[in-house]
């Protein structure tokens, strides 16, 4: 956090600045303003926000933490969704049925990575790979389409905002809150930044990795079965949401070491990710110059926010402190049994 | 296994070999000689805490020269000086004509650490290659670099078992400080040679052939500067002898003419010959109270005993650092099956960087962490409650800077006033110290003695570890360690820095 | 006297941590032929110099592309854009290397020291690496549709001559290719100063800083060769393929992670194990092979390497807690 005189400036308030910059200029090279730019932009980031906010939890539960398998958890969610919503028809119960596949999925990782002590990347690997699996044996010869009940809701924008904008925005203030108010909120973020101190403070380790990954799984599989429903379900249909997932997570102020979530950001890093593709289609850069762009963004914002490893690399601060590393390093592997 | 009586040095046995170091000393340490090692008034400090003082000695070549000191002595951080790892904050260290060290440390001078300098994933020859590169030929170093490896591991240490292609990692630790010390021995160069705690993992045999290459490197005009706590080892090998208190060096003496006794006395401890605790009984008579904790150990001899402590007792686990106090704490902390401890547990750590603080929050968020679940209320946190406790102990402990400051902005001891607190701020009965007190200043110390005291009063249990044995002065009893064994316990007033000391140098009867 | 003791140890002792090693790439060496073995009994024409090229050019850009994977892991880091970076190298072997042969080799030599930088970047802003690379496929994936937008492009002649050479003593031709790429691979990691630093720097960066080596340099040096193998990948790919596609390969990124960890690799760093790596590469590979012949469908593979990863890993901690 920046301190500006007595006022600091929250951590989110630069990706909804630079999203802001992105729509002016898009106001300007396409020389109308207007809804229409915006509406579209809340059209399609519920679902980014909602994905984001399952990988924010899991990288604020501290340095080595990732789900990687949001993109194929995101498309199973989908093609689930709608095969039991087709075969059911019930839209109810096909999202019940992406959640208790999300759930499945992030099983797989939790149990990976407390029981087999697999690290969380490969770990979700693992997951990513079983869930494309499954994925590309329900989409052969899939067919089904969505409940038009729903598909309506997810389209429906009265007075040009979006109302499953609005849900997922109320939704994104739940997370905040539960954050901020609970228990587990600054257990969790107690865990994420220091991860020997939290539990010599007594947090459960186990506890919470398991609520973390869990969450992460089902919001990505319910984003999912959303998105397939607004649109069609699809085997690459959750392909861009790891990448995207990952990057508005840290451009939204989220620390990539853990310890501090910043659920509004992402909603800045996803509007902001949302209007770029927006502006640069407009001037007509290609797809190719978008991903140059967002990648280089991405390194630019690693650069200026360094931070402390991921994978338990034995990196000392000093000399001084490598000793004394040595005999810390047993206890932390303790932990996971 | 019973490590205290694997070395048999041969200075006791042996009389007659007094009068060979002394004729080495004034063989070698004629005044004419320029000494290799010159540490002029040198001081460095860590933060608040002052390591050394002004040191000021002398090494000369042909000469083996050994530190003592009990813990926080001095004698890592100038063994850190002289190898080049770190600067001096004034004073000066010239050795062999350098008087700043380069990249790699002073030239000539290596040293044999105790832990953390071999790479696991390695072989032997590999980590040997790593180190000594400059005096190995590039062209087929494999071959080279093996080589030498062998022929050093054969020449100190001949009966061991180690193949140059051995992972590191499949050592045993014994094998493993071997490499270490002719890892620190492969150098063309070489004039000073530094060994910290050498003998803390080698066996008998191990010992005695190490020693036995130190008088060689000695009759080829190295020098050895030799750390060590196994005092019959330093009298035996060294011909002189420095001891350190409190990062200066109090004496110096010449080793043929100085007792185990008399290093004693110089660092501070009490001439008195301790009984090695016999068992329990005496312990569990002082206290009706309930017990409420139960570890069960050995004595230095090989009896079993336990650690017990009382509802309401302060007791203190001293000794040399790193012999098995931790060991006990965790073994607490995550409630093995063999120890019996209180429902409710609250740890303190040593290490505040690392295990205490929260470095993203501030102090109020920090200090209520681990009260937070008792305080909630059906998992929602009651703010209000919070900060009650949050005034309630920034008031009692005058954390400077306030509730709202942040953690990192703090002077190390308002931080380990803020990691105090929230242990003692929960509802836990029994509070595990991990050597807390390092590096905090007095007027802090004091406050937190007081507090741990009056919160004893109230009931709680405490188990303090110390690596600085005034402190234990405020336990009811302490336990002292050797070697994860128990090597005396003192009470009340018994608990003195002196005593402390003695029983720490405790070895088995019979040795 | 002392030397011919030596020897003696040598020669008839292995060295300890050798076998624990080694087994891992073992097994999967034994998997791998019995996998070959059911391959061959329900297909015999693979029995041929043909029918083994036709089986095992799929897997030399995999094989090549997990050795890169492997050198990254042994300095304890995951590369999470190999998948794209070698699409990306398709590219450009498939246009401008074939069109503009300079601009072709600066282009390549360049992504090469894009991987050095960033290693750069990883080691000074102690950046997660998988979070750096993450980031980075995104440029390599722009880069590479940049180049071709559509799949496309054409291999130039020289490597179209190298698709279709048929190597003496019927031996196959992608066998001669991986076995030469593992055999450097092996020869950097394994027997070089270089490779000793770098398997430091994963092991125990503080006896590299002891040694007086630059963590800095070191990582660098190791992304760049990381980055080399990258490119020999996509230049493999491009002559199996025939022409340049980006996204022909995502699925690298997981899958070269699988087989460094069947080979025997670990994440915590260190160790290099160039063979096993080959062995794991070759084993998934057939894996599709076998899959195809027992007409099970292919998707199914993603889920069988996925299962092997977390068996394996499972196997080996249930064997170290026997052990130890």
């Amino acid at each position: 956090m920046i301190k500006l005189g007595n006022h600091a400036i929250p951590p989110w308030t630069w990706s909804f600045l630079s999203a802001v910059i992105v729509l002016v200029l898009t106001y300007m090279v396409s020389g109308r303003g207007g809804m229409q730019t915006i509406t579209l932009a809340f059209t399609v980031a519920p679902y980014l926000v909602l994905v984001g906010l399952g990988q924010m939890l899991v990288m604020s539960a501290g340095p080595g933490n990732i789900d990687v398998s949001v993109a194929k958890v995101f498309s199973l969610g989908g093609l689930v969704a709608i095969a039991v919503g087709d075969v059911t028809g019930s839209w109810v119960l096909g999202l019940g049925a992406a959640v208790g596949a999300g759930l499945a999925m992030a099983s797989i990782s939790i149990i990976a990575i407390l029981y087999v002590r697999i690290p969380p990347i490969v770990a979700t690997l693992a997951t990513s790979l079983i869930a494309s699996a499954i994925s590309l044996t329900l989409a052969k010869g899939f067919q089904g389409s969505a409940d038009p009940l729903l598909k309506g809701f997810l389209s429906w924008a009265p007075f040009g905002i979006p109302a499953f904008a609005i849900v997922v925005l109320i939704f994104t203030i739940l997370v905040s809150m539960t954050l901020k108010w609970t228990t587990w909120g600054s257990q969790m973020l107690a865990f994420g930044q220091a991860r020997r101190a939290a539990e010599y403070a007594g947090v459960s380790a186990k506890k919470t990795m398991v609520i973390v990954y869990l969450t992460c799984g089902v919001l990505a599989a319910l984003a999912g079965a959303l998105r397939a429903s607004f649109s069609a379900p699809n085997v690459e249909l959750g392909n861009d949401y790891l990448l995207d997932s990952i990057a508005v997570v840290v451009i939204g102020g989220t620390l990539m070491t853990g310890g501090r979530a910043v659920p509004a950001g992402v909603w800045g890093g996803a509007l902001f990710f949302i209007l770029l593709d927006g502006l640069l289609n407009l001037i007509g850069w290609s797809f190719a110059g978008q991903n140059v762009l967002k990648g280089f963004l991405v390194l630019a914002v690693l650069f200026l926010a360094g931070g402390a490893p991921i994978l338990r690399r034995r990196v000392p601060s000093s000399v001084t402190d490598a000793a004394k590393g040595e005999e810390n390093a047993e206890p932390e592997i303790k932990t996971l049994t | 296994m019973c490590p205290r009586q694997r070395w048999r040095g041969p200075f006791l046995q042996n009389g007659d070999i007094a009068v060979v170091l002394t004729k080495t000393i004034s063989k070698t340490n004629t005044a004419a000689r320029e000494p290799l090692v010159q540490v002029r008034r040198v001081v460095k400090t860590y933060g608040p805490t002052k390591a050394l003082s002004g040191v000021t000695l002398d090494v000369h070549a042909g000469e083996v020269f050994g530190v003592v000191g009990h813990n926080g002595a001095g004698k890592s951080t100038l063994m850190r000086v002289l190898s080049g790892l770190d600067g001096v904050d004034s004073g000066s260290v010239q050795i062999g004509g350098a008087t700043r060290p380069s990249g790699r440390g002073f030239p000539g001078v290596r040293m044999a650490y105790q832990e953390g300098s071999l790479a696991q994933e390695l072989t032997v020859y590999e980590n040997i290659y790593l180190s000594s590169k400059n005096w190995i030929a590039d062209r087929r170093w494999h071959g080279a670099a093996s080589r030498r490896a062998a022929a050093r591991l054969d020449e100190i240490f001949p009966d061991h078992a180690i193949k140059p292609a051995d992972y590191v990692d499949d050592l045993t630790l014994a094998d493993r400080q071997m490499v270490e010390i002719s890892r620190a021995t492969i150098a063309d160069d070489l004039s000073v040679l530094i060994l910290d705690e050498p003998t803390e993992s080698l066996s008998g045999s191990a010992v005695d052939h190490l020693y036995d290459y130190v008088r060689k490197l000695r009759s080829s005009n190295h020098a050895i500067i030799l750390v060590s706590h196994r005092l019959k080892e330093i009298l035996s090998v060294c011909d002189r002898v420095v001891v350190m208190k409190d990062g200066a060096v109090v004496s110096t003496h010449a080793a043929a003419s100085v007792t185990e006794q008399d290093l004693f006395l110089a660092m501070g401890g009490e001439v008195v010959i301790e009984k090695p605790v016999q068992g329990t009984s005496q312990a569990a008579t002082d206290s009706a109270r309930p017990i409420s904790i139960k570890v069960p150990m050995a004595t230095v001899d090989g009896a079993a005993t336990q650690i017990v402590a009382h509802k309401g007792e302060v007791i203190g686990l001293a000794g040399i650092a790193g012999q098995g106090q931790e060991k006990v704490l965790d073994r607490l902390w995550r409630r093995n099956g063999d120890v019996q401890v209180s429902a409710a547990l609250a740890y303190v750590p040593g290490d505040r960087q690392r295990s205490g603080i929260l470095p993203i929050w501030d102090v109020a968020r920090n200090l209520t962490i681990t009260a937070l679940p008792s305080l909630g209320k059906n998992g929602i946190r009651q703010v209000d409650k919070e900060n009650a406790l949050v005034t309630k102990w920034v008031d009692q402990l005058k954390i400077r800077g306030g509730s709202s400051a942040a953690i990192t902005g703090l002077s190390g001891g308002n931080q380990q006033k803020v990691i105090v607190a929230r242990a003692f701020a929960s509802d836990a009965d029994t509070i595990l110290l991990d050597d807390p007190f390092r590096g905090v200043d007095v007027h802090t110390k004091v406050e937190l003695y007081q507090l741990i005291k009056s919160e004893a009063r109230k009931g709680r249990t405490i188990v303090w570890y110390s690596s600085e044995n005034s402190e234990m002065q405020h336990c009811d009893r302490a336990y002292v360690l050797r070697a994860d064994r128990i090597a005396g316990e003192l009470h009340g007033t018994d608990i003195t820095d002196e005593r402390i000391i003695s029983l720490s140098f405790v070895e088995a009867r019979g040795s | 006297m002392v030397s011919t003791a030596i020897l003696e140890k040598f020669r008839f002792n292995l060295p300890k941590g050798l076998a624990r090693r080694v087994l891992p790439g073992f097994l999967t060496l034994i998997a791998m032929v019995m996998i070959l073995l059911i391959c061959g009994a329900m297909q015999p024409r693979i029995w041929s110099q043909n029918g083994l090229t036709l089986i095992m050019s799929p897997i030399v850009a995999l094989a090549i592309a997990s050795m890169a994977q492997m050198v990254m892991m042994s300095i304890g880091d995951i590369d999470l854009g190999i998948g794209f970076f070698v699409g990306m190298i398709t590219t450009i072997v498939a246009t401008l290397l074939r069109e503009t042969p300079i601009l072709g080799v600066l282009a390549l030599a360049g992504s090469v020291l894009a991987y050095a930088l960033l290693g750069a970047l990883v080691q000074l802003r102690s950046v997660p690496s998988l979070i750096a690379t993450l980031g980075a496929s995104f440029v390599w994936l722009g880069m590479g549709l940049f180049v071709l937008p559509v799949p496309g492009g054409s291999a130039p002649d020289w490597l179209f001559a190298y698709a279709f050479w048929q190597p003496p003593l019927s031996i196959p031709a992608p066998l001669v290719t991986m076995v030469v790429a593992t055999a450097l691979t092996w020869f950097v990691t394994r027997r070089t100063a270089l490779g000793v630093r770098f398997r430091s720097l994963g092991s125990n960066p503080v006896a590299l800083m002891r040694s007086g080596g630059s963590l800095v340099v070191t990582r660098m040096l190791a992304y760049g060769t990381v980055g080399l193998l990258g490119v020999l990948a996509g230049i493999t790919l491009t002559a199996e393929i025939g022409g340049g596609d980006v996204n022909a390969v995502p699925g690298y990124t997981l899958t070269t992670v699988a087989a460094v960890i069947l080979g025997g690799g670990m994440f915590t760093g260190g160790r290099a194990v160039a063979w096993g790596t080959l062995a794991g590469a070759v084993t998934l590979g057939l894996l599709t092979v076998l899959l195809t012949l027992l007409s099970l469908s292919s998707n199914l593979q993603p889920a069988v390497q996925g299962f092997i990863v977390i068996g394996v890993l499972a196997g080996r901690l249930v064997v170290e807690r026997m052990t130890r």
